[in-house]
């Protein structure tokens, strides 16, 4: 066996251009591969963070009770309608459900705000689930708070330049004339908690007189579950209604299989471009050596130890692309990664393309077995090779 | 479908863009028409101490102000609105606002000036304060009616003495409220502004 890979190894050295120019070949289908099942592995696991960043699916609320602030604010602070804050427990229950953050709205005016006074929208949350909840939400300045009954608060970036408000700041609640210390900004985030003022859910009850109470609550339901059956299920608890984001869940696991699909249509390709690749180049060479392993067959070489012969050089050229290839795919991976995104409509946050030594492995593994199986036919037309005639074929060649 | 949550996503995407927010007026048409009730147009346009001279001109108008610029959003960078307000062709005056930081929230000071740069009037458009409407009474705002920038180079914002009619204003509400001092820090911080940005200004 030693002696066959002598041989072969020898053999690829003759022809040293032909030789690097397939494992040039196989390397870089090798390193589409590769970038390809990162891509299809990172892009997978960076979606689902955006949305595990969108935070909870559904916004369970009281029958007819406004759930944005912008909402509470046009209806001047009216309309609020509150849910027993026991229906966490019974929320809890369900099997479906991963996490639960419960939420109360609350709105005061304030007279002092241009000539005829405007509404200030305030949010109770629970500082244990909710940041959690809204990963996308991170602070410029201090901390969450951590205290339930604290009197202090956690503003939108937006409020707080609104307000001139930085930690350690007071904010007064007009008409409660109650004053809350800022504990923390948040970074800027596009969306409405920018402008929006958190206060622990607790403290929120006391200062308004809503102990007990909540507006809404965030569930957050396990990656398996159908969010629109779920849903279902929660219309049976009375007076609640259920704003859903299932829709945006569904159009985001729809992306990610239409990439998975996308992916593996251009892996089958790359995967026969390098069969037959390496069909060919091995093929040509066994062409070109047609007397040559005649001489060896006539000298005493078996069918089997050629077939062995022309498969090591297959396995051989195969190996060494696949571990150049894999080597070219980690070290290119930020650049691969900026092509894709450049191309791609939307790339999610993180990073698209994950490539570990594991993805890697299997790569070569998926490379050699290719050169296998590619290398099958070559060999057979070399082990079937009759020396005579390949001998004769040589002479009337010279 | 799919765009909306592609705008979704891409919006929770979006890089943090740290831009400073200056001071507008919230309707101002009609809030013109009533410091100006003769005018018959006015132009908006917008200025910032970074784009008109840097750390150089913020050192000049510190130096005039009498204090630094500090804190989150007192920044170099905040874009200030100008209103100029015409009768005709004629420049008749100004109204300019910007954000100061109170005990309890922003307190947007909005002067409506002369075309030389004279208070006509003082508008609070915000003012979160537990005494709010001390401060926006008319026996209080009344008194900065006639002052300039040269009345209040001689009045010390940060230790709130010195000489001259500013320091004839006195603080309308009870306990020293520390709001007093940030009008009176707003109202110099915006005049030392539009010795800038007016075209009288020598800034």
């Amino acid at each position: 066996m030693t002696n066959i890979n002598t041989i072969a190894y020898k053999n690829l050295r003759r022809k040293k251009i032909r030789s690097i120019l397939t494992l040039f070949g196989i390397a870089l289908s090798t390193w589409i591969l590769v970038s390809l099942f990162g891509f299809n592995q990172g892009y997978e696991q960076s979606l689902n963070k955006d949305i595990d960043d969108l935070g909870f699916q559904i916004l369970l609320t009281a029958k007819g009770c406004p759930y944005e602030a912008a909402t509470l604010m046009l209806q001047g602070g009216a309309g609020l309608r509150y849910m027993p804050e026991t229906v966490l427990d019974e929320l809890a229950e369900h099997p479906e459900v991963q996490a639960l953050t419960p939420m109360l709205m609350q709105a005061a005016f304030d007279p002092m705000s241009g000539d005829t006074g405007s509404m200030i929208a305030y949010t109770g949350v629970d500082p244990l689930t909710f940041p959690g909840m809204r990963a996308y939400l991170k602070v410029v300045q201090g901390a969450w708070f951590t205290d339930l009954y604290a009197d202090e608060a956690v503003i939108g970036y937006e409020a707080a330049e609104l307000e001139q408000r930085e930690v350690g700041d007071y904010l007064l609640i007009p008409g409660h004339e109650v004053e809350l210390k800022v504990v923390a900004i948040l970074e800027r985030a596009g969306t409405q908690d920018d402008g929006t003022i958190f206060v622990p859910y607790k403290a929120l009850q006391k200062i308004f007189g809503q102990e007990g109470n909540i507006t809404s609550v965030g569930i957050k339901v396990h990656r398996d579950v159908n969010v629109s059956g779920y849903e279902e299920k929660l219309y049976q608890l009375p007076d609640v209604q259920v704003v859903s984001m299932a829709q945006v869940k569904t159009t985001i696991s729809n992306l990610v299989d239409t990439a998975r699909v996308m992916v593996l249509s251009i892996a089958v390709i790359a995967v026969l471009i390098a069969m037959i690749g390496v069909m060919n180049t091995i093929l040509m060479s066994v062409l070109e050596r047609f007397p040559e392993i005649g001489i060896m067959k006539s000298m005493g070489a078996s069918s089997g130890q050629i077939f062995r012969l022309i498969w090591t050089e297959t396995v051989i050229l195969c190996l060494i692309g696949g571990i150049v290839g894999a080597i070219l795919a980690l070290g290119l991976q930020v650049v691969t990664e900026g092509l894709v995104r450049y191309v791609l409509p939307y790339s999610p946050k993180g990073s698209i393309i994950r490539i570990d030594a594991l993805l890697a492995l299997r790569s070569i593994g998926l490379i050699v077995l290719i050169g296998l199986i590619s290398g099958i036919y070559p060999s057979f037309r070399a082990a079937r090779i009759r020396p005579i005639e390949a001998i004769k074929s040589g002479e009337s060649e010279v | 479908m799919k765009q909306i949550i592609l705008l979704i996503l891409a919006l929770l995407a979006a890089s943090f863009l740290y831009g400073a927010v200056g001071c507008d007026l919230n309707d101002p048409a009609k809030d013109i028409k009533r410091f100006f009730p003769d005018h018959t147009g006015y132009k908006t346009y917008y200025r910032s101490i970074q784009r008109d001279g840097g750390k150089a001109l913020l050192t000049k108008v510190e130096t005039r102000l009498g204090d630094k610029f500090t804190g989150l959003f007192e920044t170099i960078d905040v874009p200030y609105t100008i209103y100029e307000v015409f009768k005709g062709d004629k420049l008749i005056g100004y109204v300019h606002g910007v954000n100061q930081k109170g005990r309890y929230g922003g307190i947007q000071v909005f002067l409506v000036l002369s075309e030389r740069g004279i208070i006509t009037q003082l508008y609070f458009q915000r003012l979160s304060s537990r005494n709010g409407n001390l401060f926006k009474a008319r026996t209080f705002t009344s008194q900065f009616a006639g002052l300039s920038v040269k009345d209040f180079d001689t009045f010390d914002i940060v230790n709130m003495k010195g000489t001259g009619k500013v320091t004839t204003i006195k603080n309308p509400a009870p306990d020293n409220d520390p709001d007093f001092a940030a009008i009176m820090r707003g109202i110099k911080k915006n005049l030392v502004l539009m010795e800038h940005f007016g075209r009288w200004g020598s800034l």
